[in-house]
């Protein structure tokens, strides 16, 4: 049989290895065919992948071990010279401490709203639909529009925050300072916890009935069956849920779209609870342009969320449930 | 342990259940549309209204004309078109390198396939800054800084997130539908051309909403990669609002803001039933 139909593109891809032994096909022919197909299928993502992901972070590796700053055209390798500069650096670590907080604090919380709006819109109710779409809407919200949002909601003047707290004869707060900038940020995580509504619904909807009825028969309270038979059953939802909230809260630039000045000089001036890890990168590589310095930082945090989710999922191994179903699991 | 009935309760105490339930929802979806209508009334105010202590309700006069200024202070429909332009570009083309890729890990079989699977789904948990910032300096070594090459070649090169969105949809297709394609000689582009791409119409609409959606809600990578002229809705929403004395103008941005999150809204709403069986086809979870 020929490879007539598949073009060349298969033979030229240097990374895929020979076609194995295929004893256990009958066609052997095929199962080549097959192997180079999937090669031509696959190459767009697997040069892709090395040239718009493996290419940025091993240059981003190399220049974490200089001096570039983009502009001076003498700059030079330092070796470790970064990364003892990042140890020492007190930012480094009060931000990365910040970032902790904020992911242990918001990333359980969403979690908790998202499943508790999935528990309630899952009930016979009218307009179930209407409410599942409006408490979905913020999540497409685009970060811009959410920044703006909130900065008017939550402006010491003319806020509507301040307004309500001034109903109940309660001063005006500074809600984008400091202290209570950090709140204003959880909330604009909170407000999108649709997201996680949406898939918890969708996992929900596959607890078999059954299971819920038999538990009610043998006299289980609501939340009983909530506690033993839902929450083992979503917890693979749930650990999908906090290994990508851990990660987007690692990354969000939501402190800086709240800033008074969302300009790259702005950075810095971003209330100190608020100064998250990122919020560090992007000052050092915009505000001082120190290239090799925020590249070793962008390595070290990518080292911590590798860190992060081999400790999430490793922690969570005996505790999530997954549901013996060998196609749909892989 | 008292025996339950089976048969729902029904009764005053259901029924005050019910009225604490909707009580509560009805609460709860007020303070997630508070923000956005709190936006959309500060747009509709003069600045000294926006700029009142304590707070202004409600305008006095509705300040329609903050739209068309909101329009005139900035090149909105510039700005509008360059999103637009990245959107429909990214979206398209990553789709469809998407399907591409996903059918891949779908329907054939490799040796090293299950590696590749699996540094794919782990790439998801990739944080994008991490790639972005070097990729803007190689970028720019390239001349591809203020062009939008950048996005042709991320959509070409497809997103992990939807490729696992139609490896799941293509998986769930049956056997039959390329095996008599291929005793019949056809190719398997072909087969993906002509027999699974016209079948996936719920997960292309799916990917390309939230692809569109991505793109448009973006601000990190065009405020690396664009000049101001050449720059999206979303850096410009940000930033450019500015009298020439540099001074914000605030309620111009907040009707600027609503402008540029409506159309997210409008396709969202037009898309959801589609979108949300897409999702649920691929039993994405």
């Amino acid at each position: 049989m020929t490879v007539d139909h598949i073009p060349s593109v298969a033979d030229r891809r240097g990374s895929a290895p020979a076609p194995g032994p295929v004893t256990s096909r009958p066609h052997t022919s095929i199962a080549t065919r097959r192997h180079r197909a999937f090669y031509m299928f696959a190459s767009p993502w697997i040069i892709g992948f090395a040239l718009l992901t493996i290419a940025p972070m091993a240059y981003a590796l190399w220049l974490s071990f200089t001096t570039f700053d983009g502009i001076s055209p003498r700059w030079h390798y330092v070796g470790f010279g970064n990364y003892r500069e990042l140890f020492s650096d007190s930012q480094t670590w009060k931000s990365l401490g910040r970032t902790g907080l904020f992911a242990i604090t918001s990333v359980p919380l969403s979690i908790i709203a998202g499943l508790g709006l999935a528990v309630l819109v899952n009930r016979p109710l009218k307009a179930r639909g209407l409410f599942r779409t409006l408490l979905y809407l913020p999540a497409v919200v685009p970060p811009v529009g959410a920044g703006i949002a909130f900065k008017q909601l939550f402006d010491q003047n003319s806020g509507a925050a301040n307004g309500v707290l001034n109903v109940f004869g309660i001063d005006a707060l500074g809600w984008l300072a400091d202290p209570y900038a950090r709140y204003v940020l959880i909330m604009t995580v909170l407000w999108t916890a649709g997201n996680i509504m949406i898939i918890s619904l969708a996992g929900l909807q596959d607890i078999p009935r059954e299971l819920l009825e038999a538990a009610r028969i043998d006299g289980a309270s609501a939340w009983r069956s909530f506690r033993s038979i839902t929450v083992p059953l979503l917890s693979p939802v749930l650990l999908f849920q906090t290994v990508t909230g851990v990660i987007a809260s690692v990354q969000t630039i939501m402190p800086l779209l709240l800033a008074p000045d969302p300009t790259p000089a702005g950075i810095t001036a971003l209330p100190q609870s608020n100064y998250l890890y990122m919020m560090h990168v992007f000052a050092e590589y915009f505000a001082f342009g120190r290239y090799g310095y925020a590249s070793a930082l962008l390595w070290v945090l990518f080292v911590l969320i590798l860190v992060a989710t081999g400790l999430i999922f490793k922690a969570t191994s005996g505790v999530v449930f997954y549901n013996v179903d060998p196609e749909a699991k892989k | 342990m008292t025996a339950t009935s089976l048969t729902p309760k029904r009764g005053p105490r259901l029924r005050v259940n019910r009225l604490v339930l909707y009580t509560v929802l009805v609460a709860i979806t007020g303070l997630f549309l508070g923000p956005f209508g709190w936006l959309v009334i500060s747009g509709l105010k003069t600045p000294a209204e926006l700029a009142a202590s304590p707070v202004h309700w409600l305008p006095d006069h509705v300040q329609w004309h903050n739209i068309a200024d909101a329009f005139n202070l900035i090149d909105f429909l510039g700005y509008a078109r360059n999103s637009l332009i990245i959107a429909l570009i990214y979206a398209t083309l990553v789709t469809l390198s998407s399907a591409w890729v996903g059918f891949g890990f779908a329907r054939l079989e490799a040796p090293g396939k299950k590696t590749l699977f699996a540094i794919l789904l782990g790439s998801m948990m990739l944080p994008q800054m991490i790639t972005l910032l070097p990729t803007y300096l190689i970028f720019a070594k390239l001349g591809m800084v203020d062009t939008y090459w950048p996005w042709v070649l991320w959509g070409l090169s497809s997103a992990p997130y939807l490729v696992f969105l139609f490896r799941q949809f293509f998986a769930g297709l049956p056997r039959e539908l390329e095996e008599a394609a291929i005793v019949d000689g056809c190719g398997y582009s072909a087969i993906f051309w002509r027999i699974f791409l016209p079948q996936s119409w719920p997960v292309l609409s799916a990917s390309f909403v939230i692809a569109f959606t991505w793109t448009w809600g973006d601000y990190i990578a065009p405020q690396l990669l664009l000049s101001t002229d050449r720059t999206t809705l979303a850096v410009a929403v940000m930033s450019t609002y500015v009298t020439s004395a540099g001074t914000p103008v605030t309620n111009l941005q907040a009707a600027a803001s609503v402008m540029y999150v409506v159309p997210i809204l409008l396709i969202f709403l037009v898309a959801q039933r589609g979108f949300v069986a897409g999702m649920s086809t691929t039993g994405l979870k």
